[in-house]
């Protein structure tokens, strides 16, 4: 949450959430990271890395339209495969947030924020099953490919309800202080490829 | 003998198994096992020192800012290096704020459903229910309309079959006896919360850059340029939505949650009588009010066997009694290791075998005080003040006396504020401090910048030896310190010793149990499969197992569940 003076709560929230110390676990901070890197969107989209919290969630589902949190998952697949699920995938139990002692945070927030009259209209989760989640690992080779994925998927995600969100020229610098610095060299290789694939795509 | 195993307990981040034996209705035997590896802070080691705070305020996701000011806290303290006042006051606002937010969350969304039966609320009179709130409390969200339409959302959701929802609800359970009206109230208070958090959380947004990770640290001081002239900075517009924003907050902590703990103190006193578990308490100084940080706010101190009148004072954060008197020691936990070690002797050295009850059972480490457990958290910090003759914390604490008393004639005292009722009542006392503190540490810092100082950075420096340093801040969930061992400006060493591993610490080497294992002896037990009053003890110490010993669960999906052996 970043507060200006008279600034409007962000109508849509792209969350990542995952702790970044603990490999593939970091798996959304990494693709919300590289969406940002990729694609302009309108200033009613906020990006947020959470962290990991629990109930604490909260705030940051207060009063929000769409809200699509971007996490490690525990689904079935081999590590990278990455999914989208809906808010009622969330409460039938069908999307299993990282670990479960999570799922009540997300679950309840919601439930919370229902009944109090301030829950997002719409959740939507992008979830990729991680690989290894180990103390200090950076980010599996899998998880990255399904991060480059994921980058793609919220931009339409974002299209598909008319949110503007448009390929940069050209990527913006990324933030990623937690990896290894061939691990943020690899990234922003990825990112560069994927920029010029479009653009070679549009001329061509 | 029955044994229940519940696992996990925490419905935050981290994995808390307590197992218990049940006998003629009570505990006889407890045991608390985190049963996640810890070891995030070798992360830290050969990393830059300015920049530990960073992963530091990651280890947790719930704690992020307290980490992040232990962290910088501990590698001033190992340089000697003195921060601007004003940056003793931001950082104390952060705290303050973040402290506000997390006392919330646990009153309401963690532990309140082991109290309040929401099956019930269909039955209240929501009439009835509202003048009784006005009787209590001066708290203006407390009216009729605002019930009903509460007690409308509750219908709805029994009626469509959802209350599942709540995780852990053991709705219809014998320990639950508030009236329907009661629970009502309660209940409106739970969704009302969200939005008093909220503000909690923008107070830390607008003066630490974002939330929850916070980006105006630094060794040294804080990063907030302060121009009275500038738009972009701190200025009297800032201050000003400060202000606005703590004057919004705390008539709902004051008058709302801090109320709330006297009623449920007044209505479950019985709870008085159990979970007193260790009755040795830790609290460190904190709330500096000077940039030297020679004088607190909050004082520090040790209390041994509940006695008050034998307190005795930690002065600050320099004090050597307490830098010699901490060890860890892990005859029970899965590392390494023989004996008590010092923290900057301590090593992190996984050794795993499985749950073995006279062995090694946690990945918990067992603090140890010259030798014994002690319990950390409000409760720690409210009689280490109450103890000390401490002005705000008698001011609040007699109060809470007062208030239960009025409600419903029972007298309570400190003795048996020692309990699992003590320590949710000590939170809300702890709570309602923090607001006149919130506001005085306003004050400090807007005096101080009308007064012309603008500084908040002093640039360390790092020598070509060796140094070594302890950062300590009274953390929501009590006495926090990281210890650091810097070598030409990288660490060389780096152990955190959290509040929740004072609290869930398995047995030592002489075999004496931590204070959750102890507190749970003697609580009462009315139905093994449904064990909800232990629940209420643990869930009274506001457990938070993720920096205590990281959460990694490799090993596939748990379910919470109650297993009886």
């Amino acid at each position: 949450m970043t507060i200006a003076p008279n600034d409007v709560p962000p109508r849509i929230s792209v969350i990542a959430i995952g702790n970044i110390l603990l490999g593939d676990d970091g798996f959304g901070p990494v693709a919300v990271e590289m969406f940002r890197c990729l694609y302009q969107c309108s200033p009613s989209v906020a990006i947020l890395d959470l962290g990991t919290p629990g109930l604490d969630i909260a705030p940051y589902l207060y009063g929000v339209e769409l809200v699509i949190l971007v996490d490690a998952v525990r689904a079935p697949g081999k590590p990278g495969t990455l999914s989208v699920y809906s808010q009622s995938d969330i409460f039938s139990g069908h999307a299993q947030l990282r670990l479960s002692s999570h799922d009540p945070g997300v679950l309840e927030s919601l439930v919370q924020l229902r009944l109090a009259g301030h829950a997002p209209s719409e959740v939507i989760i992008v979830g990729a099953v991680p690989e290894s989640c180990k103390v200090g690992g950076g980010i599996s080779p899998s998880a990255l490919s399904a991060a480059s994925l994921a980058a793609a998927m919220i931009a339409d995600l974002l299209l598909q309800r008319s949110v503007s969100c448009s390929r940069r020229p050209t990527p913006d610098r990324g933030n990623f202080w937690w990896l290894s610095s061939n691990q943020q060299q690899l990234i922003a290789c990825n990112l560069h490829v994927q920029t010029e694939t479009v653009l070679t795509g549009l001329t061509g | 003998m029955t044994r229940v195993s519940i696992d996990p307990v925490t419905r935050i981040e981290g994995h808390l198994r307590i197992d218990v034996e049940v006998d003629g209705g009570k505990v006889q035997n407890a045991w608390a096992s985190c049963t996640m590896w810890r070891g995030i802070e070798k992360i830290l080691l050969g990393r830059d020192a300015r920049e530990g705070w960073v992963f530091a305020q990651r280890f947790c996701g719930v704690c992020t800012t307290v980490h992040a000011i232990a962290s910088v806290r501990a590698v001033e303290d190992a340089l000697q290096l003195e921060i601007p006042a004003n940056a003793q006051y931001i950082r104390n606002l952060i705290l303050i704020a973040h402290a506000l937010h997390d006392h919330i969350v646990h009153f309401y969304q963690l532990s309140i459903l082991d109290w309040v039966d929401i099956a019930n609320i269909p039955q209240a009179d929501a009439a009835r229910a509202a003048a009784l709130a006005d009787g209590y409390s001066t708290w203006s969200g407390n009216s009729h309309a605002k019930l009903e339409e509460v007690q409308n959302k509750v219908k709805g959701l029994v009626a469509g079959g959802q209350l599942g929802i709540f995780s852990h609800g053991y709705w219809g359970h014998p320990a639950m006896r508030f009236t329907p009206e009661l629970n009502l109230i309660f209940f409106a208070h739970y969704l009302a919360a969200l939005d008093f958090q909220r503000k909690a959380t923008q107070v830390v947004g607008i003066l630490g850059g974002k939330t929850p990770h916070i980006q105006n640290m630094a060794v040294g001081g804080v990063m907030n340029a302060i121009n009275l002239d500038s738009l972009a900075t701190m200025n009297m517009d800032r201050l000003g939505m400060l202000q606005s924003l703590l004057q919004e907050l705390i008539p709902f902590v004051q008058q709302a949650y801090f109320v709330d703990t006297c009623l449920l103190g007044a209505f479950y006193p019985e709870w008085f009588r159990y979970g007193r578990g260790v009755a040795n308490y830790l609290a460190v100084p904190d709330l500096p009010t000077d940039a030297k940080a020679s004088q607190f706010d909050l004082p520090g101190g040790v209390i041994f066997d509940g006695n008050l009148g034998a307190a005795q004072p930690i002065d600050n954060w320099r004090d050597e009694k307490f830098r010699a008197a901490v060890a860890e020691d892990v005859t029970h936990a899965w590392y390494q290791g023989k004996g008590p070690q010092p923290p900057w002797q301590g090593k992190t050295e996984p050794d795993y075998t499985d749950f073995r009850e006279n062995a090694k059972y946690t990945w918990v480490k067992a603090p140890r005080y010259n030798g014994h457990p002690m319990q950390v958290g409000p409760l720690a910090n409210i009689l280490v003040g109450y103890a000390g003759n401490h002005a705000l914390t008698r001011k609040w604490t007699d109060t809470a006396f007062n208030r239960i008393s009025e409600i419903h004639g029972v007298s309570v005292t400190t003795t048996d504020m020692q309990s699992t009722m003590g320590r949710q009542l000590a939170r809300g006392i702890r709570s309602a401090m923090l607001c006149d503190l919130a506001l005085e540490h306003w004050q400090l810092l807007t005096n101080n910048i009308l007064k012309g100082d603008a500084d908040t950075y002093n640039p360390p420096q790092f020598p070509h030896h060796e140094i070594r340093g302890v950062g300590m801040h009274e953390a929501p969930r009590g006495g926090l310190s990281h210890w650091v061992m810097v070598d030409k400006g990288v660490f060389s060493n780096y152990q955190a010793v959290v509040p929740t591993t004072w609290n869930a610490s398995p047995r030592d080497e002489k075999g004496v149990p931590g204070p959750y294992e102890t507190s749970l002896l003697g609580n009462p037990v009315a139905d093994a499969t449904k064990p909800l009053e232990v629940l209420r003890t643990v869930h009274s110490f506001d457990p938070c197992m993720a920096c205590s010993c990281h959460t990694l669960d490799a090993t596939g999906r748990k379910i919470a569940q109650v297993k009886i052996l």
